[in-house]
């Protein structure tokens, strides 16, 4: 399937990077290479939104623009309000380059994050407890739960800490939470899955700056509805997310509110044919 | 084992008889014909209208398909009616045709999902397999993808439709509705070349098309180009020189509104069935409805498709625009399972949604 | 001695375009640095710095890449890629202004001298000699320990319009301090990136 996929042109400079940019994801609109920041001993991840040959070019120039900056204005913003994002260390709108010699792609440089995904935290754990919960005493499972409960409880929390700072995601999924893996983990539990660092989030491509409660809510929901549907025995502790994100800041309790009536309609609308 | 498909859920009534071969080879179109209701230029089709219409062409055209298909009534297995989603009035006014075939000839009914039919046709047409679908229409806009059994909506317009949002502005622009709004603003944005800045509107995989609509109508008054004058003058402006100059700095023409307004929001359906293609992990991309006629969509989604090493599969106006067929192929799929609608199940809806429907035809 | 300017391959920009960097304290001439800048003598021509206004290397170093690579992309701001780097410090986009802020003066001490390898006579060699005879300074090692002596952070906080931030300052709490000096770079950092858009 993969192979016969070549992705495009790196846009200057990274011609010049050596070794060559690793490409770890093609997105939809991005390829997220790992490559060395601006100080070769430091890892960083380089974000690279391609020309897309099918838009206008006056238009796709526009949208590519717009949208990287506008990721990197978020992460630059949340990072002075001290919610935890990788940092932006360089940037290019311009994104000169590429293959036909002029406009290859816009780029953004961010701090390297080291640690899992909170979806791998969470299916490691869930394919363990499906296949050893029954060896477990009670006090164990107990304690398992409550490690779960306290992870969605600081993911709940730093989605308080961003939706403070007047940000809101656009994309939440347990892919978009990263654990930064701590200097040492003192419990895995019998499990062997740690679930202990700092909660970061990440891939900033669809946020926007917001204050209003809908927008916070269907934050909120989209995670919820992802957790829900990928992560099932994570599911009935999902209230633990939401105190997490009621302590955390004082609007939390109005967005909780209209979380609700989101929960109500869904996102489905019903149509006209 | 055949089956007739009435469709009748917007300005067409369509007619078509399928055959199911007994042994297992390819289905086989026997016929497939439909007469389109056309408003008058600057109008839109009225429900009450549309369904006078339909019912002064759904005899004919039966008979019609009857004989093209040179099948005689005993020979038929089922009557598939468009269910929904739709016009009230002219959906009412076939199936109640439907209905009456039914009883007359002692056929079972089957309603069909208008959406499912679409995709379905386009699946047996093209040969694609599992694709995501881009369902684009004057009242539709979603991009769907197949898992257990349903057609899942991923992404979907948060108000009017791809194609009611052309045929507004078609009206706007005094631009003939003959054969179809949205070909005639098509063939005039051949003609433009200066790309005006307008909303672009996409979350995630929805978009929203009534600002862009607000915006592009606000440009056509504000530079005069709107209304019945201006659209005698659309022959003749293209020959005029200030139409012929590339310049970003004159005043645009009702051409380059036309590219613009197709440049704009094909590029946002693009980009909502590119992340769902990413998103289920797919390579084809099947495009149905009418809008899935247009030339500049096809070409700009194959050009997506080619760079994620896929491929589009689009159908021609005769499967692509409503037509009875497609119903008929959905109705058939249903009921080789054993689905029928009861006489007195045999209602029509204006909103039902494709991913109410059980596909139970399909097991992958 | 072997002189202290050092060879800055910034990763992704070409081999072929190194940066030499040396950090000098105590300077006794600047205002005739200065003057030479001022009257365009080509010999001078350097990113002179108040090394007062840098925070730390990796602030320096985004300076440099931000302005060497806008250099390769054909859209300097200002005269040459040497100004465009004073000019890529300043968080806002007003080049006079980047220059009072973070260009040299008459008074300047401790200051951060850059030299982009533009063209094919400026070496290593070439730079170390020039400077060798031109500045009266002590060079001293181009690294966050010693910047940490020098620089004012209150001083670029206030000109990157961060008074909110905590400040790195005292010593008294080692990994806050840590802490507070990572959200104030990476905050110069993003800043520099964003700068225009």
């Amino acid at each position: 399937m993969a192979d016969d996929y070549k992705p495009p042109a790196l846009p200057a400079p990274f011609t010049n990077t050596r070794p060559a940019p690793e490409l770890l994801t093609q997105g939809a609109e991005a390829h997220l290479y790992k490559t060395v920041s601006l100080d070769p001993s430091i890892p960083a991840a380089l974000k690279i939104r391609p020309f897309k040959p099918y838009r206008h070019p006056i238009l796709d120039r526009r949208l590519t623009r717009q949208r990287i900056i506008q990721e990197a204005r978020c992460l630059a913003k949340l990072v002075r309000e001290g919610v935890s994002v990788p940092g932006v260390l360089a940037l290019d709108w311009e994104g000169q380059g590429g293959d036909e010699g002029g406009w290859g792609g816009a780029w953004l440089m961010m701090e390297w994050i080291d640690g899992p995904v909170v979806r791998v935290v969470l299916e490691k754990w869930e394919a363990w407890m499906k296949k050893n919960a029954s060896s477990l005493d009670s006090a164990q499972l107990q304690h398992e739960e409550a490690r779960v409960k306290d992870l969605l409880r600081r993911i709940g929390k730093t989605l308080g800490a961003l939706h403070k700072a007047g940000v809101v995601h656009g994309d939440l999924t347990t892919s978009n939470l990263m654990l930064r893996t701590p200097p040492q983990v003192s419990d895995c539990g019998p499990t062997g899955v740690s679930m202990e660092g700092e909660i970061v989030l990440i891939d900033f491509g669809l946020a926007s700056q917001s204050m209003q409660d809908e927008d916070r809510a269907v934050d909120l929901y989209v995670l919820e509805r992802a957790i829900g549907s990928t992560h099932p025995r994570s599911e009935p502790l999902m209230e633990e997310m939401v105190h997490g994100y009621r302590e955390s800041h004082r609007g939390a309790t109005s967005t909780l509110k209209r979380l609700e009536d989101v929960r109500m309609r869904g996102r489905k609308r019903s149509m006209i044919g | 084992m055949i089956a007739i498909g009435m469709e009748g859920s917007a300005n067409k009534i369509g007619v078509g008889i399928m055959l199911h071969p007994k042994d297992g080879s390819p289905p086989k179109v026997l016929a497939n014909i439909r007469h389109t209701y056309v408003s008058p230029p600057g109008e839109g089709f009225l429900p009450k209208d549309t369904a006078r219409h339909h019912r002064a062409w759904v005899v004919k055209l039966v008979r019609s398909a009857l004989k093209e298909a040179r099948v005689s009534v005993e020979d038929v297995d089922c009557i598939c009616f468009t269910k929904g989603p739709g016009m009230g009035a002219p959906l009412q006014s076939v199936a109640v045709a439907a209905r009456m075939m039914s009883l007359l000839w002692a056929k079972a009914l089957v309603g069909v999902n208008h959406c499912v039919g679409h995709i379905e046709m386009g699946r047996l047409i093209t040969g694609a397999t599992n694709p995501v679908v881009l369902y684009v229409s004057g009242g539709n806009t979603q991009v769907i993808a197949y898992s257990s059994q349903r057609y899942r909506i991923f992404g979907e317009t948060l108000d009017i439709a791809v194609g009611n949002c052309l045929d507004r502005f078609a009206r706007t622009l005094h631009i003939s509705n003959d054969p179809a709004p949205g070909y005639n603003i098509e063939q005039l944005a051949k003609q433009g070349k200066q790309l005006v800045d307008l909303p672009y509107v996409v979350k995630g995989m929805d978009c929203s098309f009534s600002g862009i609509l607000a915006a592009i109508d606000a440009l056509a008054a504000k530079w005069g180009l709107d209304g019945e004058e201006r659209a005698r003058e659309d022959v003749a402006e293209t020959t005029s020189e200030e139409a012929q100059g590339e310049g970003s700095g004159r005043k645009p023409s009702r051409a380059d509104l036309c590219f613009s307004l197709q440049e704009t929001v094909y590029s946002m359906l693009v980009e909502i069935t590119e992340r769902a293609m990413a998103h289920v992990g797919s390579k084809q991309v099947l495009i149905v409805g009418g809008v899935g006629s247009n030339e500049r969509l096809q070409e700009m989604m194959s050009i997506m498709a080619r760079d994620r090493g896929g491929s589009v599969y689009a159908t021609d106006e005769r499967f692509c625009i409503d037509n009875g067929i497609m119903i008929a192929q959905a109705g058939m799929l249903a009921y080789q399972t054993g689905f029928r609608t009861p006489l007195k199940e045999s209602t029509c809806t204006q909103r039902f949604r494709t991913d109410e429907v059980f596909v139970e035809w399909r097991d992958d | 001695m072997a002189s202290r300017l050092e060879t800055l391959n910034v990763p992704h920009l070409p081999a072929a375009l190194p940066a030499y960097v040396v950090l000098y304290r105590d300077v006794q001439n600047s205002a005739f640095l200065r003057q030479q800048l001022l009257s365009g003598n080509k010999e001078y021509e350097y990113a002179f710095i108040d090394a007062s206004m840098v925070l730390s290397r990796a602030h320096a170093t985004a300076g440099i890449f931000r302005a060497v690579n806008d250099y390769m992309n054909e859209r300097l701001k200002s005269h040459n890629v040497h100004s465009e780097i004073v000019f890529a410090l300043n968080p806002a986009n007003n080049i006079a202004e980047s220059f009072r802020k973070f260009g040299i003066t008459d008074s300047t001490k401790d200051l951060l001298v850059v030299k982009v390898a533009v063209s094919p006579e400026i070496t290593h060699d070439s730079v170390a000699a020039h400077l060798e005879a031109s500045v009266q300074g002590k060079p001293v090692p181009f690294d966050d320990e010693t910047l940490s002596e020098i620089s004012d952070v209150t001083k670029i906080k206030k000109v990157f319009k961060l008074g909110a931030l905590p400040s790195p300052g005292d010593k008294t709490n080692g990994a806050q301090n840590i802490k507070a000096k990572r959200q104030l770079e990476l905050s110069l950092l993003s800043a520099i990136a964003l700068r225009g858009s």
